[in-house]
């Protein structure tokens, strides 16, 4: 086939960079509508409270404002993605400090955030539930205390302040009597914020029917919606969501932030109403990643057999649900690695605390799991005398390997991945590296890891128009990631067309096909397979057209490149795109387009071979599997701990767009790189201590390392589109470990707590 | 003025005329500090004296006796590249050079960074190292201060009501060598930790002036450990107990950045690597 | 409460009060929306614009004290050579994701190159060490940069 431009394979120029790099993207902050208000709002200075009254008298006061709305504007209405227990502002109760209690839409901006400090609301204070622990303490003030009445997706064993618990368990417990090695260990990992550059926003707006338009930084128009409307208690088909550039995701902008409240001060005003968050609210009251409690306990045998493993975890889920009782889940289910174990169990529990609430961040329980078992990994390896490399190629799932659970293991290329990093990082001479001073200790780390991309529900429309270009509309957002430019070349691929010949619509509720999203690592795979169907219909459709056209049967006739069809074997018969086109529209059969729409349907879980309590995602999979090796130095003067070279191999199936994915590699590697060694949100008391970028500091150019070489492996997944799998958190899950594995070969200590802060490193060093 | 409450006077005496008569008015160098507290909402002043308009406050320029000034409206990338800051006074410009970043370097001024006093800046440390003294102007005429005897308190100066920075003022620089050591989490941060260290080469061999940021409400200096380590600048052990000498004495909190115990603990080790480090610099040359 | 700004080439007067940032003012009065409000502390960096023609925190910058002074947005130099060539760069080799940051570090990009054209890996990394990007990790955007440096060495430029 002639190499088309954009191929699959091809490390295009994205179809966005244009506009990016001129300055000409718009983001939600960007947009202006006529007549438009600005809003604010404000938070509870409280973390557990009754609200007992408002008094929005005073804000009403100051020129400019337009409206104020309080929980008592709002209907008893709740939304959730697993349990519906969160209004959209607060109502008649506050459960975390910053917890949006009113908001004001206002002439400017300076006046709406005025006018918001001046709403007085009276509170009857509770007693502030800290941690997961005080939580579960017997007569502990319930946080939510209607939890019995909320609607639950799956069986949640919700009671208390117990927001859900799972349970999995596959094999025999009697696998421990054959470990002649036993590891135990507890590890903890710290809340970490996403830092998207973009702050959330949103900007809504009523037309003169009544109805809704929203744009918003969003990881999931269709989310945007349910949740909106839920929360507000208005019909779906009321809203429509739009989305404009997002400045980057990562979990934080896939369930709703203040989008509702946009919404309903534009129903109240009754004019265009554009709500930006300041970065100290975003902190404060988006989501942040799950702080993990982990006990961990694994077994093998002395030939390095990995035997049997159990985990046990406790997530601090913050104030409200929202994803994490699916973090609780896609953690648990992948605390087992990438191994072949006889034995398995992985239970934890997920608690309300009066905090904000944790959600999906990347990896997405992943990482915070992987920075215990990778490093059990390696405990093993040293206490049997074993190279941690060849412990873990023992032990890897191979051939017809189950994931743990029971779901099939579509492609596995992690043997291929960790020979990648084994060999370019020069691992077998690691004991030879020096450290770049005297008073650094240098060494190598390696962790392994995988991840899901196939999960819920992806739509696709192709359309061929009257001149025989197309357009693809999918409803998946491009949060930064590249999605917009693969489903793009993907289409292409499938219709034999330069990729400049598809055009993308932007996300739209009312026109897109459902998506449920940018997240875990499904658009490339998920959506991906939709496109390649939906193109396919088109095919099918074009091709009849030709068959008529041309006076053949279909069968006949080839696809070939450039938007054309023509008859095996006969080079000069050629009918365009164009002509088919035209002749659907006026003549016949009626314009061409190619849908397809499908659900995710692999169940996670045989019940024949393992048992699951509590299973968030019954239908997710097909695997993405990854290697890493780092180069650490640790300074012995300070403890500051330094990555000097990172090597990641990634088995994403098929690289779509190798510049891309090499993108996500290098991009996850320095965001799990904060969260090994920097980024810390920190409490004080109630109120989180540093909500600014001046506090929580994230890697620079000057922190990251240059040398992070991504390493592309390929293996063809079955059902992916030309046999692509995600890999958005691939690149982030085995970095701490990675990480910590290095520091622990370096220093002979092990860190069982992240971050891998200079204190902490120098006390332990000088204890030894 | 086309903006109500904004000022943009010609002269440093205007400006301190307007600092100490208009109310609430607050004084406007770099724009780091102040607008971002602005922008928090942390700082609402009625009125703001912009000093960009004053001619004698930019540059750096060579005194008769060969001392240099250095204007307080200086932006940080200029006293970062100016040669002259060499020998004793290399490290002022090596404190320069790391702070933040380069556009925030292109903005932010000594005389706005000193006056606001941040016990984590760079400046402070690095100035007492040195031997600066602070020029201070009001409406009634100019004083100076030994930069030690400026930094008074957390946040807190020497300066009074209507009286702001105009100079910082440096002895000639000697031959010698100079750094600016800083522990901060990420690059372009605040310090955890700073040490500031001054090495005069002397007839009878090397003396030192030794200050500590971040571990307390102002620069630590004190001058038996100066003397402690110009006695016996080569030997670790001295350079130890003299780290440990300022540990002793110094006031640190805890903070998002670190604890205190933390900061104690490092300074030692921190203050034994400047000097081997200054040392080596020296000795190079 | 009107302020004379100089912004890319033109004259523009502005409303400005006491508080109002040149951000502000360039985003809501202007239009001028490349840069960014992603921290109003200037630490991201998205908000960077060049002032004199050195790169500044348009956050931190009072649109007041901006009388007199040359403003340039990333808008404005859509004709300079080496701002073309680093948009090339950028494009080609994957150095925009979501491409928040973009604009504050093709202003710091530019300056860099300006001073210094055929800067070191390292040189480049402390060059954009005041911007902040949480997609790309830096790795291909400081070879763009250093891409964007040797075409210009190449060119003769």
């Amino acid at each position: 086939m002639t190499a088309l431009k954009g191929a699959v394979g091809s490390g295009l120029a994205r179809v966005d960079v244009r506009e990016k790099v001129e300055g000409r993207a718009h983001y939600t902050a960007d947009l202006y509508r006529p007549g438009m208000l600005f809003g604010a709002i404000l938070g509870s200075p409280h973390a557990h409270a009754r609200i007992k009254s408002y008094d929005v008298g005073e804000a009403m006061t100051v020129p400019g404002v337009q409206c104020v709305v309080t929980g008592d504007d709002f209907g008893d209405h709740r939304m959730g993605a697993f349990i519906k227990d969160e209004h959209a502002i607060a109502k008649g109760k506050v459960r975390y400090v910053g917890e949006p209690v009113a908001a004001v839409a206002a002439e400017t901006e300076a006046a709406a955030r005025l006018a918001a400090r001046l709403v007085k609301v009276e509170y009857q204070e509770l007693p502030a539930i800290l941690t997961p622990e005080d939580a579960l303490k017997p007569g502990a003030a319930i946080i939510h205390e209607e939890l019995d009445s909320y609607f639950k997706v799956f069986d949640t064993g919700s009671r208390g302040n117990i927001c859900s618990r799972t349970d999995f368990t596959q094999g025999d417990a009697s696998a421990w009597s054959k470990a002649e090695v036993v590891i135990e260990g507890n590890y903890t990992t710290q809340p970490q914020a996403h830092v998207s550059l973009e702050p959330c926003g949103a900007l809504a707006e009523i037309d003169a029917a009544g109805r809704i338009t929203l744009w918003s930084a969003n990881q999931s128009v269709f989310r945007v919606q349910a949740n909106v409307c839920e929360s507000l208690g208005i019909p779906m088909a009321q809203l429509r969501c739009v989305t404009p550039r997002v400045g980057a995701g990562f979990g934080n902008k896939m369930e709703a932030h203040i989008q509702p409240i946009a919404v309903k001060l534009a129903m109240e005003s009754g004019r265009p109403v554009k709500l930006i968050l300041t970065r100290e609210e975003d902190f404060e009251i988006v989501r942040a990643r799950h702080p993990f409690k982990i006990r961990i306990k694994t077994g093998a045998k002395r030939d390095g057999t990995l035997v049997a493993r159990e985990v046990e975890v406790l997530l601090d889920g913050g104030a409200f649900a929202d994803d994490s009782p699916g973090v609780l889940g896609n953690g648990l289910w992948f605390s087992c690695g990438p191994y072949r174990f006889d034995y398995m169990r992985a239970w934890g529990t997920l608690v309300y605390t009066n905090k904000l609430r944790f959600g999906a961040f990347r990896g997405f329980g992943n990482p915070q799991v992987t920075f215990a078992s990778e490093q059990q990994v390696d405990e093993i390896a040293a206490l049997i005398g074993m190279d941690p490399v060849t412990l873990r190629e023992r032990n890897l799932l191979r051939g017809d390997d189950r994931w743990f659970g029971g779901t099939e293991v579509g492609s596995n290329a992690l043997g291929a991945c960790l020979e990648q990093v084994k060999t370019r990082s020069g691992w077998s001479r690691r004991a030879e590296l020096k450290p770049s001073t005297p008073e650094r200790k240098r060494a190598m780390g390696i962790g392994v890891t995988a991840h899901v991309s196939g999960l819920l529900a992806t739509g696709a429309i192709v359309r061929m128009l009257e001149d025989g270009s197309i357009v693809l509309n999918t409803g998946a957002v491009d949060i930064g990631q590249g999605s917009d430019t693969v489903l793009c070349q993907i289409c292409a691929e499938a219709l034999k067309v330069p990729v400049d010949r598809i055009r993308l619509a932007s996300p739209d509720t009312d026109g897109s096909p459902y998506n449920w999203g940018t997240t875990a690592s499904r658009v490339t795979y998920t959506t991906g397979r939709a496109v390649v169907a939906a193109a396919g219909e088109v095919e099918r459709q074009a091709k009849e057209h030709a068959a008529e056209i041309l006076e053949c049967a279909p069968s006949d006739l080839e696809l070939r490149p450039g938007g054309q069809f023509g008859i095996v074997g006969v080079p000069e018969k050629t009918v365009t795109f164009a002509q088919i086109s035209a002749r659907a529209h006026w003549a016949k059969g009626g314009p061409i387009v190619g849908t397809n729409s499908y659900v995710f349907d692999r169940p996670t879980f045989d019940p024949k071979r393992a048992i699951a309590i509590g299973l968030p995602f019954p239908q997710i999979g097909a695997l993405a599997f990854g290697a890493l090796v780092v180069d650490v130095e640790i300074d012995e003067v300070t403890g500051k701990v330094e990555v000097k070279r990172a090597w990641s191999a990634v088995d994403a199936g098929r690289a779509i767009n190798p510049l891309s994915v090499e993108g996500q590699i290098e991009g996850a590697f320095v965001q799990g790189m904060g969260l090994a060694l920097s980024e810390q949100m920190v409490w004080d008391g109630a109120r989180l201590a540093n909500p600014s970028l001046m506090d929580y500091k994230v890697p620079t150019a000057l922190d990251a390392p240059y040398d992070i070489e991504p390493i592309i492996v390929e293996s063809h997944e079955p059902d992916g589109p030309f046999g692509a799998k995600g890999v958005g958190e691939i690149g982030i899950n085995a970095v701490p470990a990675a990480i910590a594995n290095a520091v622990a070969a370096a220093t002979g200590i092990r860190f069982n707590a992240l971050p891998l802060a200079p204190e902490r490193v120098l006390r332990a060093m000088l204890a030894k | 003025m086309s903006v109500p409450g904004f000022h943009r006077p010609a002269t440093v005496e205007e400006a301190a005329k307007l600092l100490a008569c208009t109310e609430g008015a607050r004084c406007l160098a770099g724009g780091a500090t102040l607008v971002a507290m602005m922008n928090a909402s942390l700082a609402e002043p009625k009125a703001i004296v912009s000093l960009a308009g004053i001619g004698e406050l930019s540059g750096i320029s060579v005194l008769a006796g060969g001392g240099l000034r250095i204007g307080a409206m200086t932006r940080h990338r200029e006293t970062a590249e100016d040669a002259r800051l060499t020998g004793t006074l290399a490290v002022l410009r090596d404190a320069a050079r790391q702070i933040a970043n380069p556009p925030v370097r292109n903005m932010g001024t000594i005389g706005g960074s000193i006056a606001f006093a941040d016990p984590a800046a760079d400046y402070p440390p690095a100035l007492v190292a040195a031997g600066a003294e602070i020029e201070i102007a009001s409406a009634s005429g100019r004083r100076r201060v030994a930069a030690e005897a400026f930094f008074v308190d957390w946040y807190t100066t020497a300066l009074g009501p209507g009286e702001l920075v105009s100079a910082v003022l440096l002895p000639p620089p000697r031959p010698g060598a100079g750094l600016h050591k800083k522990l901060a989490r990420v690059s372009g941060d605040f310090a955890i930790v700073s040490v500031a260290l001054s090495l005069a080469r002397q007839p009878s061999g090397v003396a030192a002036r030794i200050a500590i940021g971040g571990c307390g409400p102002k620069p630590l200096h004190i001058a038996e450990v100066d003397a402690m380590l110009t006695a016996r600048l080569g030997d670790a052990d001295t350079a130890r107990s003299a780290g440990e000498r300022l540990a002793a004495a110094s006031d640190p909190v805890d903070d998002v950045r670190a604890s205190a115990d933390y900061r104690r603990l490092v300074i030692p080790r921190l203050v034994a690597a400047a000097v081997a480090e200054a040392r080596t610099a020296l000795e190079a040359k | 409460m009107t302020v004379a700004l100089k912004i890319n080439g033109a004259a523009k007067a502005v409303e400005a009060g006491l508080s109002d940032t040149l951000l502000t003012v360039l985003r809501d009065q202007c239009l001028l929306t490349a840069a960014k409000r992603g921290c109003n502390q200037g630490v991201c960096g998205a908000c960077t614009v060049l002032v004199d023609g050195r790169p500044q925190r348009a956050c931190l910058t009072l649109a007041a004290n901006c009388e007199g002074a040359t403003i340039t947005t990333l808008e404005g130099l859509k004709r300079d050579p080496t701002m073309m060539r680093l948009q090339k760069t950028f494009a080609s080799l994957g150095a925009v994701q979501c491409g928040f940051c973009t604009p504050g570090i093709l202003i710091s990009a530019h300056w860099l190159l300006a001073r210094n054209p055929a800067p070191a890996i390292d040189e480049i990394r402390a060059g954009l060490s005041g911007n902040l990007c949480r997609c790309t990790g830096y790795r291909k955007i400081i070879d763009a940069v250093a891409a964007a440096g040797r075409t210009a060495a190449e060119a003769g430029a």
